[in-house]
């Protein structure tokens, strides 16, 4: 098993938030996978959901560079050719069609969108009913476009320009979302907004079993950090 | 003390065949030459399984050192349990139970579980947050099953602060949440909790009881504290346990409540499945005691762990009872 992955690029989005690529080197994973990535002491680590798709050749994380972030830190200053220790892919969330054919529907804030992304980037033919993006500026908006191409995307946008999005929160767009008791429902992203959306659907009678959750932490105690 | 042999047999007059299965002399005895106290297991009556290091959450004290994408012990594979489940069913096992990590961060445990279920009562040790409520449907379809599963979330303290400063905010609320939905939809629950020294044990358990009531959780569920067992490979000291100690301080009885007499635990490392002597000592390559659950049980279980003494001063077991 692969334990260390070289680097084809750096990109960034914004000021605070860029994608890593790594080589693939022929490792198996499904939209929703993370992989811990280690930082310089290849000792301490931190997960990040996969954000490529599954047939694509090299293996991409969109990370957000943490103030005084020791792990993303490291990641953003990572170079083509570098080489970065990594575990096996895994995780327990899992954002796609179901078995029964149940409609489904996406909620991320931030870095929350990359499980949707490689979901998008491995599945076009097979779009959720609605994909709801918050984000901090436009500038973080990470493939808003392709996301748009496969689905109806709503984004809200919490600071500055909006655009023609929805300036504030995510939650301003929970009235408009198709919202019925068959459907599930894929959260990722802070876990203040996923226990508000989780608790709204529960009050619109949405069943748990139908409530899938991804979170993660703004704090230093942080897992996973998508 | 005489050579030791190796691979030694204990005396024909004894009716089982017990072997000790190193012969370090550091392992049979104390460092100051006494022999060492152990466990000559009795009766497999409990199996445990270790799903695997990988966990949702990264608490800085856990006794695993779990945290996502840990792989220091490798996820479990149903081709890699299944076999010890039907050893153990043919030496009259009575439970099968369940630790990690986070048993539902492991794409297979929950057809583990459905297996073991088909076969005996289980128990599965878990923080209660998000993998459990993402599998909830896949949990929901367990009540089906022929035998009963419990579900024992670890809440810290009973202090919502404290419990998010290791476990990472809103996880109180979640774990407690998560004993609400499990004891609505018919299972049996209990909570594990941290033991400080010289706490008030009821009074802590009674502080839990606001908190339970407030999801509708019986206040007289069973809650299981543990003192703390360190991080995986701390060095300890503790007093060391001779034979001794073993009869001064135990009874026929109490001996026989140590866990490593009547339970195994199997786990995998380096893509070997293998067999240990408890649940608290898998840092520790002297505890691996084979790779079958027959073998495993004729080995003499020599206490010289730390965590051996937690069990002796405190009679920790990790069992529900």
């Amino acid at each position: 098993m692969t334990e260390v992955l070289t680097v084809r690029n750096v990109h960034w989005y914004s000021d605070g938030i860029f994608g890593i690529a790594f080589e693939r080197d022929g490792i198996e994973f499904v939209p929703g996978d993370c992989l811990a990535l280690f930082g310089a002491d290849e000792q301490t680590s931190r997960p990040y959901s996969v954000a490529s798709g599954a047939g694509e050749d090299t293996l991409r994380f969109v990370i957000r560079r943490m103030p005084g972030g020791d792990i993303s830190g490291y990641l953003a200053e990572r170079e083509a050719g570098d080489r970065v220790k990594i575990s096996p892919p895994f995780g327990w969330f899992r954002p796609g069609p179901r078995d029964d054919g149940s409609p489904f529907v996406f909620l991320a804030t931030g870095t929350g969108i990359s499980p949707f992304l490689a979901h998008f980037n491995s599945r076009p033919v097979a779009p959720p009913l609605q994909c709801l993006y918050g984000v901090r500026t436009l500038d973080d908006a990470v493939d808003s476009d392709k996301i748009e191409s496969q689905c109806d995307l709503r984004m809200a946008v919490s600071r500055g320009d909006a655009g023609h999005h929805h300036r504030g929160r995510i939650t301003d767009l929970l009235e408009g979302m198709p919202c019925a008791t068959e459907n599930h429902y894929y959260l990722c992203g802070l876990d203040a907004m996923i226990d508000d959306v989780s608790q709204w659907l529960e009050l619109k009678g949405v069943p748990i079993t139908h409530i899938h959750r991804e979170c993660f932490f703004n704090a230093s105690y942080s897992t996973p950090q998508t | 003390m005489p050579p030791i042999p190796r691979l030694r047999h204990d005396s024909p007059a004894m009716k089982t065949d017990n072997v000790y299965h190193i012969t370090r002399e550091d392992w049979l005895q104390t460092t100051q030459g006494d022999p060492r106290g152990y466990i000559q297991p009795a009766k497999l009556t409990e199996l445990w399984f270790h799903t695997g290091t990988t966990c949702n959450l990264r608490c800085p004290f856990c006794l695993e050192g779990s945290k996502p994408g840990d792989n220091r012990i490798n996820p479990l594979l149903f081709t890699d349990a299944k076999p010890f489940i039907d050893e153990a069913l043919g030496m009259g096992i009575k439970q099968f139970s369940f630790t990690g990590g986070e048993p539902f961060v492991i794409d297979e445990f929950v057809q583990i579980l459905g297996y073991a279920l088909d076969h005996r009562p289980c128990l599965v040790l878990t923080n209660g947050t998000e993998p459990v409520l993402n599998r909830m449907e896949e949990i929901l379809a367990l009540r089906e099953k022929p035998h009963p599963v419990k579900f024992r979330i670890s809440i810290d303290y009973p202090d919502a602060a404290r419990h998010d400063a290791g476990r990472g905010p809103g996880n109180f609320l979640r774990a407690l949440q998560a004993l609400g939905r499990l004891h609505r939809y018919g299972f049996d629950i209990s909570i594990a909790r941290q033991r400080e020294q010289g706490e008030d044990i009821e009074k802590v358990d009674r502080a839990f009881h606001p908190h339970l009531e407030e999801v509708g959780v019986p206040t007289d569920i069973n809650i299981v504290s543990f003192p703390d067992f360190l991080t995986p490979g701390a060095v300890a000291k503790v007093p060391e346990i001779t034979e001794d100690c073993m009869t001064r301080y135990h009874t026929e009885e109490t001996r026989d409540s140590f866990m490593c007499n009547y339970t195994k635990f199997v786990l995998k490392k380096n893509g070997k499945t293998r067999v240990y002597a408890c649940t608290l000592v898998d840092d520790d390559t002297d505890y691996d005691l084979g790779g079958t659950l027959k073998e495993s049980m004729r080995i003499r279980v020599m206490l010289g762990h730390h965590r051996c003494y937690s069990c002796f001063a405190f009679g920790a077991s990790c069992s529900d009872t």
